[in-house]
């Protein structure tokens, strides 16, 4: 597969609802690619997250390839949608969707943490064409999004921001400042995904911290909220479609995930949040992903 | 003490630039009486957005708001956003350049003062001169705070402003200009010394310097109100005239003027030097006045600093 859907901006946005069998087959194809592309580089760059970006494959999918109204030729027009990764480390799969989509070559990904190239560890939005917002330190995306969603209001722009978070990540304080403020504040143009693979990097998330439930809590805090499985592409438009239809409050989609999804011998692995994958280990992740589930 | 409000200063001139320009926006982290906004919030009710407190989310989401293109001001106490926003200053707003303006209140123990040290912020300075990219600014007085506000917001990128109390000393009579990123000189009845100062001790630099001239000392005092981008030319040829040079601040002697200066010595001309300053302690509640008395930032202090600077400025003549 090459670039995906480049230069088409959807003005009157993806129906969602009305998806057909073929479209939906080929995000389902897309997310497979994405996930080849990520196990590759990781690989041939030596380094990097591979379980953390193979649970939000299929998120990424559905809003880079079907949901977004973005111009991957004018990365920086200003009524695009955004979407901050704000678990940054996962930067992998946002890098292989955007040079699918066409915003830089598909050469560019084997330079990932290398020295001079536009893909760092984690996202810079100054080097990488298509990054909406540098993110890395986590907790941080939903603040940063309720600013682009304030600035979206304020100059009369109908755009959308999403972010994605992690569920360990929700152990940090400022998330809950920014749940907070966007209650106040009615942002309905920003949705929030929260990538539950129910693993964070010092273990299972029940294990390290007493965050769950996590929907609850966010209910507590106003928010409009969903749980969905983050690998259904279906569930993931429809949800999209709902928060959408919420126009006065902010949207959280939980979305449970498995980490490492697609390669079974990562899959609910924590010890691939971070490593390469040796030749042997690239070529049964490369095997696995074959074909289209 | 003739005084003028630095926070009143601040919003006053903020109000001004966003009649100029739509894209200025504030940003608070209830903190909107502390920098009173009232006029602002009057007249751009729609252009205040105010997170609570909390300021790692009001950092973070400024940046976000500048990313679309808007100039926001953050605006509260200098401590909760050098030190408690600290890796969003840095991470989310000087690492990507973004074009967000910091105000912070209470710098330094007099802009603390009674508060005790919870309020009193004598490391930002230090803090943000660390971080790459930010221009750091600590005006003289009311009427510098709005000139800095301006120059600031005719830049494209992070900037940092010290503000103070509310009960802040008139420094200069009149509104002079504001040139960001150059000294000035206050006063120069000659070359025996540099007194490199910034902010609210400017005027009890001032009143040492004057008891210094009747002892038959000649002074050269220098404002630094930009800390960075630093005048290091114009600080090196003060140094090269003087071979001597004492630094008055209301801030660790650790991390600015002080060490900005010692910097340019140890790189550029190495003179003599000492740095007047807090001493590297933790003050206490009090009156502003009294406490710089108290902590080492008095007049007096001032001058034992420029008779001890002269003493070895006059034995390294002698050895060599």
């Amino acid at each position: 597969m090459n670039k995906v859907n480049v230069n088409k901006v959807d003005v009157d946005r993806a129906d969602v609802k009305e998806i057909s069998p073929n479209e939906l087959n080929e995000l389902k194809e897309i997310a497979n690619t994405l996930r080849k592309d990520i196990i590759t580089m990781i690989y041939q760059a030596g380094d990097g997250h591979p379980a953390p970006s193979l649970s939000v494959t299929d998120i990424l999918a559905a809003l880079y390839f079907r949901v977004m109204n973005i111009d991957p030729l004018n990365p920086d027009w200003p009524e695009r949608d955004r979407l901050i990764l704000s678990k940054g480390h996962a930067c992998p799969a946002m890098y292989a969707a955007l040079a699918r989509k066409g915003y830089f070559p598909l050469s560019e990904l084997p330079k990932l943490r290398t020295l001079h190239s536009i893909l760092q560890g984690h996202p810079d939005m100054k080097k990488t064409p298509g990054v909406d917002f540098t993110t890395g330190s986590l907790g941080n995306g939903i603040s940063i999004g309720l600013g682009m969603a304030l600035a979206g209001k304020l100059k009369g722009y109908n755009y959308y921001t999403y972010v994605i978070t992690g569920d360990g990540e929700l152990e940090e304080g400022i998330i809950w400042e920014a749940l907070m403020a966007a209650k106040r504040y009615e942002t309905g143009n920003l949705i929030v995904f929260v990538d539950n693979n129910g693993m964070q990097s010092g273990g299972k998330v029940e294990d390290v911290s007493g965050l769950y439930p996590i929907i609850p809590k966010w209910e507590a805090f106003g928010w409009h909220c969903q749980s969905i499985d983050g690998h259904d592409i279906e569930q993931i438009l429809h949800a999209v479609e709902c928060a959408r239809a919420e126009k006065d409050r902010p949207s959280v989609i939980v979305a449970k995930t498995v980490k490492g999804k697609g390669i079974p011998f990562m899959e609910n692995n924590n010890s691939w949040h971070k490593g390469a994958p040796t030749r042997e280990q690239w070529e049964e992740a490369m095997a696995a992903l074959g074909g289209v589930k | 003490m003739k005084q003028q409000s630095t926070r009143v200063a601040f919003i006053e001139k903020l109000t001004e630039l966003a009649d100029e320009n739509p894209n200025v926006v504030l940003v608070c982290s209830d903190s909107t009486k502390v920098v009173k906004a009232d006029q602002f919030i009057e007249k751009y009710p729609e252009r205040v957005f105010d997170m609570g407190i909390s300021e790692q989310s009001a950092v973070a989401c400024a940046a976000g708001l500048a990313s679309c293109g808007l100039m926001p001001f953050v605006a509260t106490y200098a401590g909760f956003i050098t030190m408690r926003a600290c890796e969003q200053v840095r991470t989310f707003v000087a690492y990507p350049g973004l074009n967000v303006k910091f105000v912070g209140a209470n710098g330094g123990i007099a802009g603390g003062e009674r508060e005790g040290v919870t309020h009193q912020f004598f490391e930002d300075l230090g803090i943000m001169r660390t971080i790459p990219g930010i221009t750091v600014v600590v005006p003289a007085d009311a009427s510098q705070v709005s000139m800095a506000v301006r120059a600031v917001s005719e830049i494209n990128g992070p900037a940092y402003i010290r503000i103070g109390s509310g009960r802040d000393p008139v420094v200069f009579e009149d509104y002079i200009p504001f040139e960001l990123g150059k000294i000035r000189i206050l006063k120069e009845a000659g070359t025996d010394v540099a007194v490199f100062t910034n902010g609210y001790p400017i005027n009890r630099t001032i009143e040492a310097c004057n008891i210094l001239e009747k002892k038959g000392i000649k002074p050269i005092i220098v404002e630094v109100h930009t800390l960075k981008p630093l005048d290091i030319e114009g600080i090196a040829a003060i140094l090269e005239k003087t071979g001597a040079a004492v630094t008055v601040e209301d801030h660790n002697i650790i991390g600015g003027l002080g060490s900005a200066i010692a910097e340019v010595i140890a790189e550029h001309k190495p003179v003599p030097l000492v740095r007047v300053g807090l001493r590297d302690v933790f003050p206490e509640s009090g009156e502003a006045e009294m406490l710089l008395d108290e902590y080492g930032i008095g007049v007096s202090d001032i001058v034992n600093a420029v008779e001890t600077v002269l003493r070895k400025k006059e034995r390294e003549r002698w050895n060599k």
